[in-house]
């Protein structure tokens, strides 16, 4: 009894989930069939005139994200550093609940303070670039990174403890410094760890809507002419997941072709998101 | 030269750590400094007026309320179900690691996703239009590998003598599971539900095609076009106009009262994490 | 016939964590080239005692030291004291070989690399007078770059030793460093510390009388005394196994052979 409502309940969970990339696959089939490969490449979407081409909200979702990691990658990392490598026991454990709460403030709540408090200041700091608003592909970026920090902290403190404490005693014995210790044990046995944190946070970054829905702009078609120019980050851009949260999805359902080829952005992104996330677990499992 | 590095490096770190502590810890105080002044009782008991202007936030905690309890109820026992088949049902390594794996997976797709599922399945196919139930379900599917993972972790603590014991009083296995693991972990249900409701509480993109509005909506008394309010929403529709000041206020302390939901489901699931922690620690 | 100042003087140690004392006033001398030893049952601060003179105990937070220890006169505790170079000074060997995820070349440089900034020729210099130091040479010399974690337990232990001399410390600790080990390997190690007397001084914990009675020169003898650590009796080996003038350690040695 107890063992056939477990599977039963357990199928029905796995078979919803199942159901979800089916129906994403599915949905989105009329586009791939129509447009193959250029829908991915695509520079225009204009659905009036029945332009769908993907590739400027690939593009500002690949940069928003990594803008996102490079800067909370390396200030996370060096917190979490701090946190498992400098402080005792008790302080660390405060510390590290007081992350994962941190960790779990809404993203709503995040655009918030990012609609009212960042998108002036990113205004006025990159004034002299002309932007014609604050919201920008560079304020979602910013925005992200802060959402994101104490995901990487948190992750990365776990990878750091999963060194053991007798390497680092080992090394401390034998007369090597703290700082010599970090660079020689710690990080590069913790290494598979770190990456695999930061895996799983771009997998969290390239799904995170709302935030980025709210500071992002908006804007369709934002793909650079020049790539090196750092222009393209302060004019407002749209990313997969800010295309998916808007009013367009409730348009497009009833148009075929619209909504496959809005099921096909659901699509990329599911494929994106659980590509990162699973690698980002299997190295963990490694890790530990 | 040694010494200087050891320090720099310190010094480095220790920033590190201080300037995410003032980042984040200094949003925190910006919510709690504006959104204070908008905390009375009437806010909690009176519903929204003149577009979020006035009023209170009643409905969206009551429609919040609704759907945490139904993405709750309806996330519990399949929870609990995908936790025994990993740790009891399924024998093979190779099966039990797939599922793990999956649950992982699941765990970093984005809620989005599940919103625009929800929108099909449940909005469209089934006909229910916006609908509590249908964001109670969407949101039980995001927070379902949040509680199984937690849960699981606390049954592969229980360790295996307890088992033994009791398989040696010749209990069978439907036993074991209701005598030594579902008894000895149920507190690993209520954490990991708890952390699944801090998110769930908060989440937006899941709900706003599938069961919210932003106005007009009280306590749902069918399930076909019967959406809820809820304060996440409310605070998203608001914040993309929020340029009357009287609005202001009342938006940040919706965010307030969202963000103290939120925390107060984490905290309350903070000692049995603690717990565990030094237990693993040992 | 002590002219010769100790190397290691122990001052009226005390450590101590918040709740309660763990060792109570100890005083010992350690002369160069011997090796020193310290038994007495488990649980009575051995370690802690021996985790002190290289002050690794600082990485424990929550334990308190008071008195002082000096290497050749120089105070380990004050406060401009580099502990660092104290630790370089006075190398370790831990119970349980602890092995770094790379080559065993690269583990025999560990310490010496960084510490001594040693140059390339100096490196390869080094990794050989340290391995045949250890007797480990002729068993690794041709795969060194080959990962230490296939070595078993007793070379490991051993590599780990090699790793300690390759910063050429003046004094060795080893907390029952064969504890983990068979007796085979147990006794490769008992003869390499009788070999090595001649350029170290070694303070070694055992648990085990025999041992203590082969390789030791010196013993001091830690128990529990009102609830701390406290060395009840010290001298030289011999005379100390075979006439015990404190009643603790003549039972415990009856019951421990």
């Amino acid at each position: 009894m107890t063992r056939a409502l477990s599977w039963i309940l357990s199928l029905t969970a796995l078979a919803s989930l199942v159901l979800l990339v089916g129906v994403f696959t599915w949905q989105s089939s009329v586009i791939w069939q129509r447009d193959g490969i250029a829908y991915v490449t695509g520079h225009s979407w204009f659905y009036r005139q029945q332009q769908f081409g993907a590739f400027s909200l690939l593009y500002g979702s690949i940069v928003v994200s990594s803008m996102a990691l490079l800067l909370a990658g390396p200030l996370g990392l060096g917190a979490a550093l701090f946190i498992a490598e400098y402080l005792p026991q008790k302080t660390r454990l405060v510390l590290k609940s007081l992350i994962e709460l941190l960790a779990g403030i809404p993203s709503v709540v995040y655009g918030l303070l990012g609609i009212l408090l960042l998108r002036g200041w990113v205004y006025e700091t990159f004034e002299r670039f002309e932007p014609l608003s604050g919201d920008t592909l560079l304020t979602a970026g910013i925005l992200l990174a802060i959402m994101l920090l104490p995901t990487v902290v948190s992750l990365s403190e776990d990878a750091l403890r999963a060194v053991p404490a007798s390497q680092r005693r080992a090394a401390r014995a034998l007369g090597l410094t703290r700082a010599e210790t970090i660079w020689s044990v710690c990080l590069p046995q913790a290494r598979r760890g770190i990456t695999s944190a930061f895996l799983l946070a771009l997998g969290r970054s390239l799904g995170e809507t709302v935030a980025i829905f709210l500071v992002v702009g908006r804007q369709d078609n934002n793909v650079p002419h020049s790539w090196l120019s750092p222009a393209p980050l302060l004019q407002a851009g749209q990313t997969l997941t800010s295309k998916l949260g808007g009013a367009e999805t409730n348009i497009a359902y009833g148009d075929p072709l619209h909504w496959s080829a809005i099921m096909g952005l659901g699509l990329i992104l599911l494929i994106l998101t659980g590509a990162a996330t699973l690698l980002g677990t299997v190295r963990r499992e490694r890790n530990a | 030269m040694r010494k200087a590095k050891d320090l720099l490096l310190g010094t480095l770190l220790g920033a590190c750590l201080l300037a995410t502590l003032a980042i984040v810890g200094g949003l925190v105080f910006a919510i709690v400094h504006r959104g204070w002044p908008a905390i009375s009782v009437s806010f909690f008991t009176e519903q929204i007026r003149l577009v979020g202007a006035d009023g209170g936030i009643f409905w969206n905690l009551i429609g919040t309320g609704i759907l945490l309890v139904t993405a709750l109820l309806a996330s519990a026992p399949c929870a609990v179900s995908l936790a025994l088949l990993e740790r009891v049902w399924l024998r093979s390594p190779q099966l039990r690691r797939l599922l793990r794996l999956a649950l992982y997976t699941i765990n970093g797709l984005p809620s989005i996703v599940f919103g625009i599922f929800g929108f099909i399945v449940f909005v469209q196919w089934c006909g229910w239009g916006k609908s509590w139930l249908a964001g109670g379900l969407v949101l039980a599917m995001s927070m379902l590998p949040t509680v199984t993972i937690v849960l699981l972790e606390r049954i592969a603590a229980i360790p295996t003598r307890y088992v033994e014991a009791a398989a040696a009083l010749g209990l069978n296995r439907t036993q074991i599971v209701w005598a030594v693991l579902m008894r000895q972990s149920w507190g690993g249900l209520i954490s990991g539900s708890l952390l699944g409701l801090a998110r769930a509480a908060g989440e937006t993109a899941p709900i706003m095609f599938t069961a919210t509005i932003f106005a007009g909506a009280t306590f749902p008394r069918a399930v076909v076009e019967s959406p809820v309010l809820t304060l996440s929403y409310h605070i998203f529709i608001l914040a993309q106009d929020s340029f009357a000041p009287a609005v202001g206020t009342k938006l940040w302390g919706a965010a307030l009262v969202l963000l103290g939901l939120v925390f107060s489901f984490t905290l309350a699931a903070l000692p049995a994490r603690l717990r565990q922690h030094e237990e693993s620690n040992v | 016939m002590s002219e010769v100042p100790p190397i290691l003087q122990i001052q009226k140690l005390e450590v101590r964590t918040h709740a309660r004392l763990l060792l109570r006033n100890i005083t010992l001398s350690i002369f160069e080239g011997e090796i020193f030893g310290l038994i007495g049952p488990s649980g009575a601060g051995k370690s802690t005692l021996l985790r002190s003179l290289n002050r690794l105990n600082d990485l424990l937070p929550g334990l308190y030291v008071k008195g002082d220890v000096l290497l050749r006169g120089q105070s380990v505790y004050a406060r401009d004291t580099d502990v660092n170079s104290i630790r370089t000074r006075i190398g370790m060997l831990f119970q349980q070989p602890v092995i770094f995820p790379t080559t065993i070349r690269e583990n025999v440089l560990f310490g010496a690399k960084r510490v001594l900034a040693l140059g390339k020729v100096e490196q390869t210099v080094r990794v050989e007078s340290a391995l045949r130091e250890s007797s480990l040479w002729d068993e690794v010399k041709d795969r060194l770059q080959q990962p230490a974690s296939a070595l078993s337990v007793g070379q490991q232990q051993r590599l780990c030793l090699a790793r300690a001399l390759a910063v050429q410390p003046e004094v060795l600790l080893m907390d029952e460093p064969t504890s983990a080990l068979d007796p085979r390997s147990t006794a490769a190690i008992e003869e390499l510390l009788l070999r090595l007397k001649t350029r170290h001084t070694i303070v070694i914990v055992t648990h085990n009388i025999t041992q203590a009675r082969r390789v030791t020169n010196s013993l001091a003898f830690v128990a529990i005394q009102d609830g701390a650590g406290e060395i009840l009796e010290h001298g030289a080996t011999k005379a100390l196994l075979s006439a015990p003038k404190n009643p603790i350690l003549a039972d415990y040695l009856t019951h421990s052979s």
